[in-house]
């Protein structure tokens, strides 16, 4: 009994075959895989399984992306003309705050860690499942009550102070589904934080034998530094949110300057959370960025030590710099100039990263797949939001540039050019894994250069719009500026278009698609030694890892994997799949 | 210690071996202390810079809560720290009673605790010590000139004033604080004091209610068999780890709240009575 | 046998170390004793009124002692990992740094353009 429970000796395993042989198509018809081995909605809707849970996931974001949309639409919609095209002053905040906070909370945060940081984790590291599979299911029940919440807030009345909730307006003056939307955002902090531990604890404890921390895709090292920043600024916000709603319901102030309360502290404490927040949003689609591009350049990564560490880099320095968003709000001159320095010193470990990349690229036998030319349009927009956050990071440019469409530029650059594409990247990458079938390369690619043209039209134009003086967050704006707004307007068109349209080619995968087999892009993650779909337990038994993760190129190359004799199994890892550049 | 209870219990599906599936869980809960320490960090924090900005005012508050409850409860929490950390160890040698006894008498000091703390809330509120915007009227003498002779005269006047202005005068008055309002503190800073108090003890105790029914749980599970497996004793390490991380924010709350302003003992025992009702006189 | 390949270039997972003991109920009263005193110390600083600024000092110096003590031997951190203590500093070090920044602000913001 001992020895069963016990396993000590993880060298006495039978192996599974590794990898698992491509299936013939009775076998793909017939084999047991995570979609098929329960049908009821009692099986999805209490799922402990981390792949369920990440289609749940999958579900829940893209709903609340199309309603950020939306709002979206609107404001951009409104901005057409210089007096407000369709929404009244009232709505026309509340549209953009509901833009705002619906992205960043219910869509940016939550998106990787919650689909594929769920889905990938323990496949990528030759675990059964998460370490807490129960505390897991609990996240996504959590993170649909907070945002359900918040959502039927925004419906019913609104909150117009902007996504940044500044006091005093928002503790005096603005009205009250501030209160309940921000316990809609109390509650959803809960799932990130459960989330957060979860992924910690599973990278630690959970690795394959044989799987060093030297040996982990960097996606792996990338979602430990995210959660790693989830545990450590999410409640801080918690805490704030709690101040704030406590000035509300008492009706005199913690940060009520009339009983020498202190606006400013708001913000710093809101934004000791609120800025790691966008390293929390950045760092998973960063990972994804190092999985797609060595595969689709098939090339080992170049500097695997500078682009690990570099992500936990992001982290710590992320924590840092909260005031470069404070600069002319009446905060302490000196502890500016410090902010503004530390600025400097976090956009090293994302430009080590940017060049990594690149030179990853170098050499590299590149073939142009959907996930590809979204990874190659982060890499172009990416850096051009990170130069144009230098700007914003210097005392003196900020001055003028505070507050204005640079700033919206700049962090749509990063956010939508880099966050957004880099979840397309992901998306179209891990699609045939998670649900066996391929979608059409044709439409896929199509709608990632649609993407990619509508967002350079939609925020291009707000760098200068926003450097000639435009404020953000007005729904009015002097004549001479319409010309841009209305080539944004346009360019968010395109944009939407392009969202959809992955919406319905994936769907039609689902349905029409081919099936993918096991390792249509032929990666080298041990997610892909497996059955597409996988097996609900991910590898019957616990597999020993040899090699590291990118071992692309090699000729004869090794298999990470062994058989029941202890031979390595030779794999062709240099050569792309045949037939997966055509169509279905 | 019959040999047949002292069975390790079964090993999750997930996890190779019960060592990793035990210390998974340690981390787990060390990382879910994390967010925690962030999360009254936060307050305490905002709590620091007024106090940085306001200590005169800070100090009066402080001397208008009531310490005896809160020395009583101090050691309520502490003996509860120690009653859970022996509750690990009957789960250890799986002594069924002992972990029910261990667990109950943390469950009631818990209690103890929180019923304590209950009174206390009501005295404030009875007291009067709620910040508010609320102004009352009240007889005050008033300095008056005659606009026609220019003759300054005293006058009972009805004027408006705050109400938690005057309960807090009151209350400080009768604990003997030997500072003027107006000259040495100012009432309205000290509405932000008693913010913070609410704000600080009011999360400690959520923490305490939830910690509460968490042991609650544990407490009907360990009757019902479920710790009779001795590998399982970790999950009342994990609560224990809580139970002690809400001890030690208290360990903080005391001396930042209660102690930083004047108080005596002698004050704190008269206090005390008062608020079990031992003493009449106030 | 399987053994032999697996040898040099595989490690244990990081759960075969460490198994925990709990320690004996001398150390758990005794640590219960400790802890006892100290907020006895720490009452008796609050109940003094004659130590001005430094009573601040003493009383937050007692709190931290005693927290200390309470997570070496009742959180166990004296048997716990490295892995534990990290994530146990990391707590206190951000903290840290939130109180660092905010605070700097609130001392340094009087002093206007430097």
């Amino acid at each position: 009994m001992s020895a069963a429970n016990d396993k000590n000796d993880y060298l006495d395993y039978t192996p599974q075959t590794f990898p698992a042989p491509e299936p013939t198509a009775e076998q793909d018809r017939t084999r047991i895989h995570y979609l098929n081995n329960e049908n009821t909605l009692r099986s999805w809707l209490l799922t402990v399984d981390h792949k369920r849970i990440g289609l749940l996931y999958l579900f829940s974001v893209t709903f609340f992306f199309l309603f950020g949309g939306i709002a979206a639409m609107l404001v951009r919609t409104n901005l057409i003309t210089p007096t407000g095209a369709i929404l009244e002053l009232d709505q026309y905040n509340k549209a953009f705050t509901a833009h705002g906070t619906i992205m960043l909370f219910l869509f940016l945060i939550p998106v990787i860690p919650g689909v594929l940081g769920n889905f990938l984790i323990p496949m990528m590291i030759g675990a059964k499942d998460l370490a807490f599979p129960k505390l897991n299911l609990l996240s996504w029940y959590v993170f649909m009550a907070g945002a359900s919440l918040f959502v039927w807030q925004l419906l019913v009345g609104g909150i117009d102070t902007g996504w940044t909730l500044y006091p005093p307006y928002s503790s005096k003056y603005s009205q009250n589904s501030i209160l309940y939307a921000g316990l809609g955002i109390f509650v959803t902090g809960f799932s990130s934080i459960l989330t957060g531990v979860n992924i910690i604890a599973t990278i630690h404890k959970m690795r394959a034998p044989g799987m060093t921390w030297g040996r982990l895709p960097l996606f792996c090292w990338a979602m430990y530094a995210t959660s790693v920043i989830q545990l450590l600024g999410t409640p801080v916000i918690a805490v704030t949110v709690v101040m704030l709603a406590v000035e509300r319901v008492f009706g005199v102030g913690i940060f009520d300057p009339n009983l020498g309360g202190d606006p400013i502290l708001f913000q710093h404490m809101f934004w000791f959370y609120s800025h790691p927040a966008v390293y929390i949003m950045i760092l998973p689609g960063m990972g994804v960025i190092s999985e797609v591009l060595t595969c689709f350049a098939r090339k080992n990564i170049f500097g695997y030590k500078a682009v690990a560490w570099s992500s936990v880099g992001i982290a710590v320095v992320g924590f840092l710099v909260w005031g470069h968003h404070m600069f002319i709000s009446g905060q302490g001159y000196y502890l500016g100039m410090v902010f503004a320095f530390l600025t400097m010193l976090v956009a090293v470990p994302s430009a080590i990263k940017v060049f990594n990349w690149t030179a990853t690229l170098y050499g590299g036998s590149i073939t142009y797949q959907a996930p590809m030319i979204h990874a190659i349009g982060f890499i172009v927009l990416f850096t051009i939001g990170g130069l144009t956050g230098l700007y914003l990071g210097t005392m003196g440019t900020d001055i003028h540039l505070h507050d204005t469409y640079f700033v919206i530029a700049h962090f749509h650059f990063t956010m939508v050019g880099g966050m957004m594409f880099a979840w397309q990247a992901g998306l179209h990458f891990w699609w045939p894994k998670m649900t066996g079938k391929m979608y059409s390369d044709f439409w896929s690619r199509l709608a990632a250069v649609i993407m990619i043209t509508g967002f350079a039209l939609t925020f291009l134009p707000q760098f200068v719009v926003g450097y000639l003086g435009m404020p953000r967050r007005y729904p009015n704006y002097p004549e001479e500026f319409q010309f841009y707004n209305i080539m944004s307007t346009a360019g968010a068109s395109i944009q939407g278009l392009g969202y959809l349209m992955p919406v319905f080619y994936l769907t039609a995968s689902l349905f029409f698609g081919r099936p993918a087999g096991n390792n249509p892009f032929k990666a080298t993650g041990l997610e892909w030694q497996t059955q597409s779909p996988p097996h609900p337990h991910n590898f019957e038994t616990t597999p020993a890892v040899y090699f590291g993760p990118y071992e692309y190129g090699v000729e004869n190359g090794l298999s990470i994997f062994t058989n029941e004799n202890g031979d390595h199994l030779p794999t062709d890892t240099t050569t792309p799949k045949e037939g997966v550049t055509s169509g279905s | 210690m019959a040999a047949s209870t002292s069975a390790a219990g079964p090993v999750a599906h997930h996890f190779d071996s019960m060592n990793q599936q035990h210390a998974t869980v340690r981390l787990g809960m060390w990382l879910f202390l994390v967010t925690e320490v962030l999360f009254f960090g936060g307050v305490f924090c905002a709590y620091t810079a007024y106090r940085i900005w306001y200590p005169q005012d800070f100090d009066a508050g402080s001397a208008a809560l009531n310490v005896g409850i809160a020395t009583v409860n101090t050691f309520l929490l502490l003996l509860s720290s120690l009653t859970i950390t022996l509750a690990i160890r009957s789960a250890y040698v799986s002594d069924r009673r002992g972990l029910q006894r261990n667990l109950l008498l943390t469950i009631v000091l818990a209690a103890a605790f929180l019923g304590l703390k209950a009174r206390e809330y009501h005295l404030d509120y009875e007291e009067g010590l709620i910040p508010s915007t609320e102004m009352i009227r009240k007889m005050e003498k008033v300095e008056v000139v005659d606009p026609k002779t220019g003759e300054k005269s005293i006058r009972q006047e009805e004027v408006l004033v705050s109400k938690f202005n005057h309960a807090l005068v009151e209350v400080l008055d009768r604990e003997g604080y030997k500072g003027v309002p107006g000259k040495d503190y100012d009432p309205y800073r000290v509405q932000l004091f008693f913010m913070f108090y609410y704000s600080m003890t009011g999360l400690h105790v959520l923490h305490m209610v939830i910690g509460l029914g968490l042991l609650t749980w544990q407490f009907i599970l360990a009757s019902n068999g479920f710790f009779d497996y001795q590998s399982r004793y970790v999950y009342i390490e994990a609560m224990s780890l809580y139970w002690h991380f809400v001890d030690m924010v208290w360990m903080f709350i005391l001396p930042l709240l209660y102690l930083c302003g004047p108080h005596t003992f002698d004050q704190a025992v008269h206090q005390f009575k008062h608020a079990i009702g031992m003493s009449g006189s106030h | 046998m399987a053994h032999d390949h697996h040898s040099h270039s595989t490690e244990l997972h990081e759960q075969e170390t460490g198994v925990h003991t709990v320690p004996p109920i001398s150390t758990t009263l005794v640590t219960f004793g400790v802890l006892a005193s100290l907020a006895v110390l720490a009452l008796f600083i609050g109940f003094s009124n004659d130590l001005g600024g430094m009573k601040v000092v003493a009383s937050l110096t007692v709190a931290t002692v005693q927290a200390g003590v309470l997570a070496y031997f009742f959180m166990d951190l004296k048997q716990a990992d490295a892995l534990t203590w990290l994530v146990a500093a990391s707590a206190l070090f951000w903290t840290g740094l939130l109180f660092l920044f905010t605070l700097t602000d609130y001392l340094t913001r009087h002093l206007g353009v430097l």
